[in-house]
């Protein structure tokens, strides 16, 4: 009869695999991690404690990466979001506004959780691209807002009270840089759709303001002024600008010289290239 | 710029910002290039005198781990206390790549030279096969260790760990220049002292990082003593005594 209860399945609570049994089938006790026949040397506390540590840093890192990802992804969307206004240095629709605030909360919410995870040193200690991103999110709002370029203070207070999570110097001007792709974008597809360089004051005979081209210039020269404040990265970044500049320069050009020549919302025969579209994860 | 009254595209503490923030990086580096370069001369130098440890006999090692200490690694703990004084001051992180490398190439001379006998102070005198634990690399060093609650300088647990593989693979070297040398009691030892290190390194859940590469690597330095000792017993050349141990 022993052999027939080998066979036939049973059912049980835990239906773990892996459970260790003696050769009577019965359950072993003990953590069931563990190698049961580890010899124990003068040694062994000493790595089982570094293995706890290690474990530690690992389950932290997991998690603040999660963090990341989501909160990555939620920028993203926030970012796709703002690039469907259509006026400069005006408040933002409200259905748009809306949509953004809910979206920043639950990012707040998400870092919220791993604000001791990323306390004191561990700051730099684990990456953190969400972050960069989230940078980029609320800087290109200020940017449609206002027409200027966030502080890194009002970058600061943007995550609020709640979230003591400090946005180092690395994490503000990356996401600068990140912000003049934003601005390309806006630059083609409003100029595309409306024949004119967006600027402050769309509408007025006369002085229109400052247009996105020109402060993307001037961005783009500050940043380019800047010597690297992070190592990494920074030379692939400063060429995207760059090459982000030129384009929103030659539509620029463009408008100038044929502008008048085309019905509004057709497009121009130069490539912008498939960057127009904000990139979805 | 065009010139209206709307607040300029750039509040200039913006740029005093990131230019600030640049050159304090750019000096930080500087510094510690210059403190690296030092430390890592020193290194270089302990780990020439220590390599003589493979054509030393045991009778006469004493005098050599004098030499290890007082010549490479006393003036490179010195350097190690300007780097601690300098680098505290920073984010610990967000630098520390800069000498991680350093720190593990001085703990593994400081390993071999304590597990050969030396390293001893008044109250523990150096003995043959004892691992210098991470404390008391701590303690020789004078910086803290495996810091989490405040941001300074330190030696991490990763650092240690990887130090000791590091002196795995040194006295898998010795084991057999050690038969070379006439001292198969010393091959023994180190054959019974790296299974218990492999036992432990065994213990830890590594992620497919540095760490799991080089402790994978240990085997090798287990496998290597293991056919020497082969060798070894094969001939009968095991002192009766440690027999066991093989």
């Amino acid at each position: 009869m022993a052999a027939a209860e080998v066979v036939v399945p049973q059912i049980r609570d835990d239906s773990m695999a892996g459970v260790k049994r003696d050769y009577k089938g019965n359950r072993k006790e003990g953590n069931p991690g563990l190698p049961k026949d580890v010899v124990r040397n003068e040694y062994t506390s000493m790595f089982e404690s570094f293995r706890d540590s290690l474990d530690e840093h690992h389950d932290r890192r997991q998690k603040i990466g999660k963090v990341s990802r989501d909160v990555t992804a939620l920028s993203k969307k926030i970012i796709f979001s703002l690039q469907r206004v259509r006026k400069l240095n005006e408040p933002i629709p409200q259905n748009i506004s809306s949509e953004i605030e809910k979206r920043t909360k639950e990012i707040k919410e998400l870092l919220s959780t791993i604000e001791d995870d990323v306390a004191g040193l561990r700051r730099y200690q684990y990456s953190m691209p969400g972050i960069e991103e989230f940078v980029e999110a609320v800087s290109f709002a200020h940017y449609l807002e206002t027409q200027t370029l966030i502080t890194p203070e009002q970058m600061q207070a943007a995550l609020g009270d709640d979230v003591k999570i400090p946005i180092t110097p690395a994490d503000y001007v990356f996401g600068l840089f990140d912000l003049t792709g934003e601005m390309m974008r806006f630059a083609t597809a409003v100029t595309a759709l409306s024949g004119a360089m967006p600027s402050g004051f769309m509408g007025e005979e006369g002085d229109n303001g400052r247009t996105i081209l020109e402060d993307l210039q001037e961005t783009a020269s500050m940043l380019q002024i800047v010597p690297p404040i992070s190592s990494k990265g920074w030379k692939d970044k400063k060429g995207v600008m760059i090459e982000q500049v030129r384009k929103v320069e030659r539509v620029g050009y463009g408008v100038r010289v044929r502008g008048n020549e085309r019905p509004k919302g057709v497009g121009y025969d130069f490539d912008v290239g498939e960057e127009t579209a904000p990139v979805m994860d | 710029m065009a010139s209206n009254s709307a607040p300029a595209m750039i509040d200039p503490a913006i740029f005093q910002f990131l230019q600030s923030h640049a050159e304090q990086d750019i000096d930080v580096n500087e510094k510690l290039s210059q403190i690296t370069t030092v430390l890592n001369r020193q290194i270089s130098t302990a780990q020439g005198y220590l390599s003589r440890i493979h054509s030393t006999p045991t009778s006469k090692i004493q005098p050599l781990l004098s030499q290890i200490e007082k010549e490479g690694i006393q003036p490179a703990i010195s350097s190690i206390q300007e780097l601690g004084k300098f680098a505290s001051s920073y984010p610990y992180y967000k630098y520390n790549h800069r000498w991680s490398r350093s720190i593990q190439n001085l703990v593994a001379v400081m390993l071999v030279t304590a597990w050969l006998g030396g390293m001893g102070n008044e109250s523990r005198p150096g003995e043959q096969g004892r691992l210098l634990r991470i404390e008391e690399v701590g303690k020789i060093l004078e910086v803290p260790i495996n810091l989490t609650d405040r941001d300074e300088f330190h030696v991490t647990i990763e650092e240690y760990i990887l130090a000791m593989t590091d002196l795995t693979e040194e006295l898998s070297r010795l084991a057999m220049n050690s038969v070379t040398m006439g001292d198969i009691n010393l091959t023994v030892r180190i054959s019974s002292f790296i299974k218990d290190l492999f036992a432990g390194f065994q213990l830890l859940n590594l992620k497919n990082d540095i760490l799991r590469r080089r402790v994978d690597a240990v085997k090798y330095h287990v496998k290597k003593v293991e056919d020497v000792i082969y060798d070894l017993s094969l001939r009968n050349l095991i002192p009766e005594a440690k027999e066991e141990a093989s």
